[in-house]
């Protein structure tokens, strides 16, 4: 960068005459614009067409249906049951992720011994693979000889062992806890980097007027960190809606259909029947579902800024 | 920011771009020159070998199975054979991956150029690739006289509509084991109807010398379709009715079946709740650890019984067909890959012949004894050879004489996935004839 500024002081501009400057940012731009369009616009203006579409690789159809498998979709009692599954799994792990991480955050956030290397230490479950991550919690929660019924029964909470995994009731929960594990330390970070931008100075102040500790952080330093609150929860909203790895390692869905989520549900009708038409109106619904929210957490995260202007 | 974007405008100094540009040209022409060159030479000694021999080129493409040689080896073995065809090997994910090695097959057949000739499939695509045209018809090539070498239930797998579309390779089946050292102690029978089964499994239980009477796999996974398609046979029910455009999944043989699964969990108590989230790898652990008295699994678990280090039950261990329900016939889940023709090779005499050699007796022997993958012909189970090093493998040919077919349709794919979430749901429930009218009608459905 420093070496184009220099040389660009010694040299006269040749082509620059030829061409004028708009001309010439948008033929530079063509390279990046070409790329992310094959990558990024291509596939999703794909998948909508071939939501539209009956085809299939079995069956070797590829029609175009309309919204046949939209109408398909809407009375799909399957797929309504991942939505629902997946809706809260989203909800419960980002509520839990975000709670948790603020106070991670605030902790951090507070000077002691040894803090770079806890914050360092935090992030470690995150850095993890998910496929791993999954099979710890495998271990962990496992029916016969997981430490977590070892506990429970030694502790008198449990008078037999659970099967976490084996039994409707549980199976979603215990899904829910390895992800609030696994992604707590990234909330608890970016909240951590948001609460470094409140100025000192207000919370000395606030200190100076008699306020206590929670008054601060209701009154100062929520309010403020209330953007970067919002956009972790969406960050953290949109991914978890993703979920697949945890449930794929762990449940495969079952038992009974009780943690199928609409990713696995997507890849099932995808990958595993072929059906290109049908797999591509789930994940398309995935995508609607997304937008929305995506468009409810931006809406009020701008009621917000204008609030605070 | 705006360096980069006036850098180029302005233009450095043009003795810079001159060479750079020299140097870039010169590598991506001499990067071309030898791209040729080898490209050149490749195809030169490739034409040079083909004229030579005039030998027929055809490809084969298979999962990757591993033992002390691999489907590579043996496909250079029948290179080196004979002098008419030249095969080449296109090898595929391990059959761990079954789901991408169906895609793999499924995105080269439905190209349709005849690539790959000849291939391999799991038992539960040869009904979709039969019904898409894919698979060519064999009963031209292989004759009635030529298939009763082989067993009952892999030729009923491979035929669909009439027709012979594959020919059995390899097998395995779902099959009892049991720990002799407890059964002496229960009566010393190996129980051969389910009722037998769970009663001595209980008493075994009480006694204390096992924590669990019987283990199979619960696990929404296609795992549960084989223990399901088992005890329903056994019973003389069926999953899809004859022309595979109905199910009877909601009478009453089914029923009883699913049933019987649900009590052993629930009423005989001789199954941990945990099967239910449990397919193969995790009921095998109790068993070989000496905690069980009875499972229903796959012929790998039986080296890793006899292997000390992983097994506290070694030489405790036997393996007997499935029991069945009074009136019924034992049945084992037929599992294993079967060879197709690709319907639109251009080289059909030269794949005919790469197929018999593959399921010739002298290769599914050599199967056996390298790869461990028990044949298909009910002949080879009386071979000395492999009687004297695969001894357990030859012990098996009750067991695969009951083996039977997944439902045969080419719907396959989504029929299991109603299967799994229908028998699950049952499972959990305990409605088990609501979960199956339901569960009929979904199938319904789809096969109708």
């Amino acid at each position: 960068m420093s070496a184009a500024a220099t040389v660009s002081g010694i040299g006269r501009p040749r082509l620059g005459k030829a061409l004028p400057g708009a001309l010439w940012a948008l033929l530079l731009l063509t390279p990046a614009f070409v790329s992310l369009a094959s990558v990024s616009f291509y596939p999703i203006v794909n998948g909508l067409y071939l939501s539209l579409t009956n085809t299939s690789l079995i069956t070797q159809e590829n029609e175009f249906s309309g919204f046949a498998n939209y109408v398909q979709l809407w009375g799909d009692a399957q797929f309504w049951n991942a939505w629902w599954h997946t809706m809260w799994f989203t909800a419960a792990s980002t509520i839990l992720e975000t709670v948790i991480g603020l106070g991670m955050a605030l902790i951090l956030c507070e000077a002691f011994k040894g803090r770079g290397l806890v914050r360092a230490a935090m992030l470690v479950p995150w850095a993890m693979p998910t496929v791993v991550t999954s099979k710890m919690f495998g271990w962990l929660f496992d029916g016969q000889n997981g430490i977590i019924n070892y506990i429970l029964l030694h502790a008198g909470l449990i008078d037999q062992n659970i099967n976490w995994y084996g039994s409707p009731d549980t199976a979603m929960t215990t899904i829910i806890i390895a992800d609030v594990w696994k992604t707590t330390p990234f909330m608890a970070l970016l909240l951590l980097t948001g609460l470094q931008t409140v100025p000192n100075s207000l919370i000395e102040a606030a200190r100076m007027d008699g306020a206590k500790g929670w008054i601060t952080f209701w009154h100062i330093r929520l309010p403020l960190l209330m953007p970067t609150l919002l956009i972790a929860g969406l960050f953290r909203a949109l991914d978890a809606f993703r979920v697949f790895d945890l449930v794929y390692v762990l449940t495969g869905g079952g038992p009974a259909d009780s943690t199928e989520t609409l990713s696995t549900l997507s890849y099932k009708v995808l990958f595993s029947t072929l059906q290109f038409g049908y797999g591509s109106a789930v994940s398309t619904a995935m995508f609607v579902t997304e937008g929305i929210i995506a468009l409810i957490f931006c809406l009020y995260l701008i009621r917000q800024i204008r609030r605070a202007q | 920011m705006t360096d980069m974007k006036k850098g180029p405008v302005s233009g450095s100094k043009p003795v810079a771009h001159v060479t750079i540009a020299d140097r870039r040209q010169f590598l991506i022409g001499s990067a071309g020159l030898l791209g040729a060159a080898t490209l050149g030479l490749g195809t030169g000694l490739g034409v040079r070998r083909a004229r030579a021999q005039s030998r027929a080129e055809i490809s084969f493409a298979s999962a990757a199975f591993f033992g002390k040689e691999t489907f590579g080896d043996l496909i250079k073995a029948f290179n080196e054979s004979q002098d008419r065809v030249l095969v080449k090997n296109i090898e595929l994910p391990p059959p761990s991956s079954s789901t991408e090695v169906y895609q793999g097959l499924v995105q080269q057949l439905a190209r349709r150029t005849g690539t790959p000739d000849v291939f391999s499939q799991d038992v539960i695509w040869i009904a979709g690739f039969a019904a898409a045209g894919w698979a060519l018809p064999l009963d031209e090539y292989f004759p009635e006289d030529k298939r009763s070498a082989y067993f009952t239930g892999t030729l009923n797998a491979c035929t669909y509509g009439g027709k012979l579309t594959a020919l059995p390779w390899f097998m395995d089946s779902g099959m009892f084991y049991y720990r002799k050292d407890v059964l002496e102690k229960h009566g010393g029978k190996v129980p051969d109807n389910w009722a037998d089964m769970a009663t001595i499994a209980a008493a075994a239980q009480k006694a204390g010398d096992v924590d669990f009477g019987y283990l199979w796999q619960g696990k929404q996974a296609e795992v549960l379709v084989c223990d399901a398609v088992e005890i329903i046979t056994s019973n003389n029910g069926a999953i899809l009715a004859p022309d595979g455009k109905s199910s009877l999944i909601n009478q009453k043989e089914a029923v009883e079946a699913i049933q019987f699964l649900h009590d052993t969990i629930n009423k005989t108590k001789i199954s941990p709740q945990d099967v239910l989230s449990w397919d193969e790898e995790p009921s095998r652990q109790p068993f070989t650890s000496g905690k069980a008295m009875f499972m229903r699994n796959w012929s790998y678990v039986y080296p890793i019984a006899q292997d000390a280090k992983a097994s506290q039950v070694v030489d405790k261990v036997g393996v007997a067909p499935l029991p069945a329900f009074p009136g019924g016939k034992s049945a084992a889940t037929l599992g294993g890959y079967q060879l197709g023709v690709n319907a639109n090779s251009k080289q059909r005499e030269a794949a005919i012949e790469l197929l018999t050699w593959l399921s010739s007796t002298e290769t599914q022997q050599r199967i056996a004894l390298n790869f461990g993958l028990a044949p298909t012909r009910s002949a080879l189970f009386q071979d000395e050879k492999i009687k004297t090093e695969q001894p357990f493998m030859a012990s098996l040919e009750k067991v695969f004489t009951g083996a039977t077919a997944r439902p045969i349709t080419p719907e396959y794919a989504k029929v299991t996935l109603a299967l799994q979430s229908g028998i699950s749901k049952a499972l959990v429930s305990g409605n088990v004839q609501a979960e199956m009218d339901a569960l009929a009608d979904q199938i319904n459905k789809i096969v109708g």
